[in-house]
């Protein structure tokens, strides 16, 4: 039982987590533990000033919310500060994974699991030192709010990672694979593309050509597209970057044409995955918000206190990586929505361009970046020789403006390792996906 | 058996920027704790958050010796004694002094606005082994992550000042802030070609670290495979992994398996020479490599490797002593990469034209590639010791690389 204090906002979130980290190096077990964390994180608002504190001593939350109630100012009218007016105050208790808990599942059982994906590592001469990686989690989150929020909901996340370095001669390439899932059993099944994933990073080995530096149509797969839609528009979308400059509202007026008109963009927190967050960390429940819709400007990703500074509603979106930090303004699941097109479609018109299978890493701010791991030549709208490229490149809105073919069906992605950085706070799980988008023009180094 | 035990205590106070005014206040204090026995070859790790039950921890980690996981036992004795944390600003100080200073970067640097975190941290981490070691380690840091937006120009971000200092001087980072703000509205230009380019190290020997990886190097994937003791890069190119106090206040002198390197900076390459690469005892061990101050785990896990820092030998005190050229200074550059083959390539968000060592004006958005043999070899130049922003202590170094627009 928590005693909030009049006068004040405050909120109590607390995340009982359990992990799992099974890892193998060169055929040997090099990591098995299993890992339970309690943390709270407080927070203290009088209208002026956040006082917030971490602490893993849950058994004395009351102690801790007690000290930052001494040096914070009592505020009689703190219930119409415009940001306390935006806090909901939902009551629910969600439990999507009582009957299928990681926690339930014996780390043997995880380890036989990773065991059996070894072969694929080692299946060519070619390849060496494999690692593999079992990782899972299970959270239990609670939230309570002196405006009477009361929130429980559950989450978890598991999934493997297989790597391995493959050399021939003078031809190096390091390989990965990777699936994730919110069910144990449902990840068993979805581990046979891991053999011909490896053979094509081999051929890709093998057979790779240095990329010829130039402006070309590019088409990106789900995968790709999904990390160009989150570190090209999405972290755009975050509003608490526009908190520091009065004239950013106008720059950003809804319903501005900022990209194709063939481009919708979405961000919802109830899809199911690593991006799943039914109630955020102000404790507002889940909903799909538009960031683009046909082209135009929709929305942007909101926390009750950028909500409130730029005078719009809560979007779901203030998410903390753990209870050590404070929410920010955050994506949970971004997607680029389906179009009407075939990948051959897709291709067809393209003379000379590439396709961007798999990828390393993004970025983006101004101009967005991807370093793409295996992509392909398009010659004569064939897919041709596999390519070696560092980066492809551009300005983000000229960018969304050259978006002109999508396919019919969307992928959404969710992993297990990595995951989103922010400021201070990585990786913050996040879905993400689209369907195969050609792109008319795109830098590519 | 043998046992290892660590501790590691974190004190810091953290105050969030928005629109150049302090707005959130945030104190962290956690311990964590870590005990390891080794019997038979194997090891058992047991990690828990908070006071330490030195007994019950010990417990669980011999139970853990049960999962088999092989894992050397190479303890020395040593002892270490670097005790470096010391009040940079009074804590009750804090809050104020940082809005005088941050109200000072908004008058001198009228078109940003100022926003993210400015942090005053404490570490204290101690080793002990039952071979008698004892290493404990402390030091005390203030950290700016200051991004800086241009007004109206709709960017997550334009600029940033960010670093790690072991003492304050409000003044030089008042006018570094004010250089860099200047700076960028002095719009210049240069044409496409080959220009020598400064920039932090983390840029290009951050993005290619990998290849001193232990696992990459033993498997023959690292385009240094094999070239232990053999000089591949520029006379004058070493690099090193920081852990003194002195120049890098966050670290631990000491590494998470006890050792530590003289002067405490662990070097992967000495004139040229690849002399280590990133490993750990086990790596060392399995693949027959020398030993190197470099393994990093989590509380409660195996020990792996890490490189806290990947620094350059600075050659010179200034960016004028390389060269006088028309150069390029790097300030952001986010996304880039390398091909398998070596090929480096990198957007650069935010640079600047530098002539005889000193800046001139802000750049449009450029890209800068090279091949790393070459970037590193003959297109070395050398690295600026506190060159264009002295407050922050950084060091740049400086290649001829290729610049497209």
């Amino acid at each position: 039982m928590i005693n909030f204090k009049k006068d004040f906002y405050a909120d109590v979130r607390i995340e009982d987590r359990f992990s799992t980290d099974v890892r193998f190096l060169n055929g040997k077990l090099s990591e098995s533990k299993e890992r339970l964390e309690k943390r709270a994180f407080l927070r203290v608002y009088d209208g002026k000033m956040w006082y917030y504190s971490s602490t893993t001593d849950t058994e004395h939350i009351q102690k801790a919310l007690d000290e930052l109630y001494e040096v914070a100012e009592p505020n009689p009218d703190i219930e119409n500060d415009p940001v306390v007016k935006r806090f909901e105050r939902n009551k629910d208790h969600l439990r999507s994974f009582k009957d299928n808990s990681v926690r339930n599942i014996s780390i043997s059982e995880k380890t036989e699991l990773l065991k059996s994906l070894a072969p694929v590592t080692s299946m060519e001469e070619c390849m060496s030192m494999p690692i593999g990686k079992y990782l899972d989690r299970n959270s239990l989150y609670e939230f309570k709010s002196s405006l009477g929020a009361d929130i429980s909901y559950d989450y978890q996340t598991c999934g493997v990672v297989l790597f391995c370095d493959m050399v021939e001669g003078e031809k190096k390439f390091s390989a990965m694979w990777q699936e994730g899932d919110t069910d144990f059993n449902s990840l068993k099944t979805k581990t046979e593309s891991a053999e011909s994933e490896f053979k094509e990073q081999v051929e890709f080995m093998r057979n790779s050509v240095p990329v010829e530096e130039g402006d070309y149509p590019v088409v990106l797969s789900p995968l790709a597209a999904g990390i160009f839609a989150h570190e090209s528009f999405g972290h755009k979308s975050e509003s608490d970057f526009m908190l520091s400059d009065e004239s950013m509202k106008k720059e950003w007026e809804l319903g501005k044409q900022i990209g194709s008109p063939i481009l919708t963009i979405s961000e919802c927190g109830e899809i199911p995955g690593t991006g799943y967050t039914p109630y955020d960390d102000d404790g507002t429940k889940a909903r799909k918000n538009y960031l683009i819709k046909d082209g135009m400007l929709a929305g942007r990703l909101h926390s009750a206190v950028t909500a409130a500074a730029l005078e719009e509603g809560v979007t779901g979106n203030a998410r903390a990586v753990d209870c050590t930090y404070e929410p920010l303004v955050r994506m949970t699941t971004t997607y680029i929505e389906a179009g009407n097109e075939s990948f051959e479609s897709l291709i067809a018109p393209i003379k000379k361009g590439y396709y961007i299978k798999t990828i390393k890493h993004g970025s983006g701010m101004s101009t967005f970046t991807i370093a793409p791991s295996v992509s392909y030549e398009i010659t004569d709208g064939k897919l041709g020789r596999p390519v070696q490229i560092s980066v492809i490149t551009g300005n983000v809105f000229e960018t969304l403006g050259l978006i002109d073919g999508l396919s019919d069906t969307i992928e959404l992605k969710s992993f297990v390792s990595g995951g989103c950085g922010k400021m201070e706070q990585f990786p913050l799980p996040v879905g993400f996906g689209g369907p195969y988008v050609r792109v008319s023009k795109i830098k590519v180094q | 058996m043998e046992k290892e035990k660590l501790i590691w205590k974190t004190n810091e106070i953290s105050l969030n920027v928005t629109a150049g005014k302090i707005d959130s206040y945030r104190r962290t204090e956690e311990t964590k704790n870590t005990i390891r026995v080794y019997e038979d070859g194997k090891i058992g790790i047991a990690g828990s958050l908070g006071e330490i039950d030195e007994a019950a921890l010990t417990e669980s980690a011999k139970k853990a010796l049960s999962y088999g996981i092989e894992y050397p036992c190479e303890l020395h004795g040593n002892t270490i004694n670097a005790d470096d944390a010391h009040e940079i600003i009074l804590q009750k100080e804090f809050i104020p002094k940082m809005q005088e200073f941050l109200d000072r970067i908004t008058k001198e640097c009228p078109n940003f606005t100022v926003s993210d975190k400015i942090k005053l941290s404490e570490l204290r981490h101690t080793y002990e082994n039952s071979k008698g070691a004892h290493l404990f380690s402390s030091s005390s840091w203030l950290e700016f992550s200051l991004i800086f937006q241009n007004k109206g120009a709709g960017n997550l971000f334009d600029a940033s000042y960010e670093g790690y200092v072991g003492e304050f001087d409000e003044d030089a980072a008042v006018r570094d802030c004010k250089l860099l703000h200047d700076s960028f509205y002095k719009n210049t230009d240069i044409e496409e070609g080959v220009y020598p380019v400064f920039m932090l190290s983390e840029v290009l020997l951050g993005r290619t670290i990998d290849h001193f990886f232990a696992n990459t190097y033993a498997s023959g994937a690292s385009l240094l495979s094999g070239k232990i003791g053999e000089k591949v890069f520029n006379e004058k190119f070493t690099m090193y992994d920081d852990r003194s106090h002195l120049t890098c206040p966050p670290a631990c002198v000491f590494d998470d398996e006890g050792e530590f390197a003289p002067d405490f900076k662990q070097v992967f390459v000495k004139n040229g020479v690849l002399t280590n690469v990133l490993t750990n005892k086990m790596y060392s061990k399995t693949f027959s490599l020398p030993s190197a101050a470099t393994a990093g785990a989590a509380y409660d896990g195996v020990p792996q490797f890490t490189a806290l820092t990947c620094c350059t030998e600075p050659t010179a005190s200034s960016a004028a002593e390389i060269t006088k050229e028309k150069a390029i200074l790097v300030m952001m550059a986010s996304g880039g990469d390398m091909t398998p083959a070596g090929h480096f390539a990198t957007p650069v968000q935010l640079a600047f034209l530098v002539e005889n060592g000193e800046i001139v004006g802000k750049l449009p958005d450029i890209g800068i590639s090279g091949e790393y043999f070459e970037l590193l070899g003959k297109d070395y130049l050398g690295t600026a010791e506190k060159a264009f922003f002295p407050s922050l202590r950084n060091s740049y170094m400086a290649c001829r690389m290729k610049v497209t627009k």
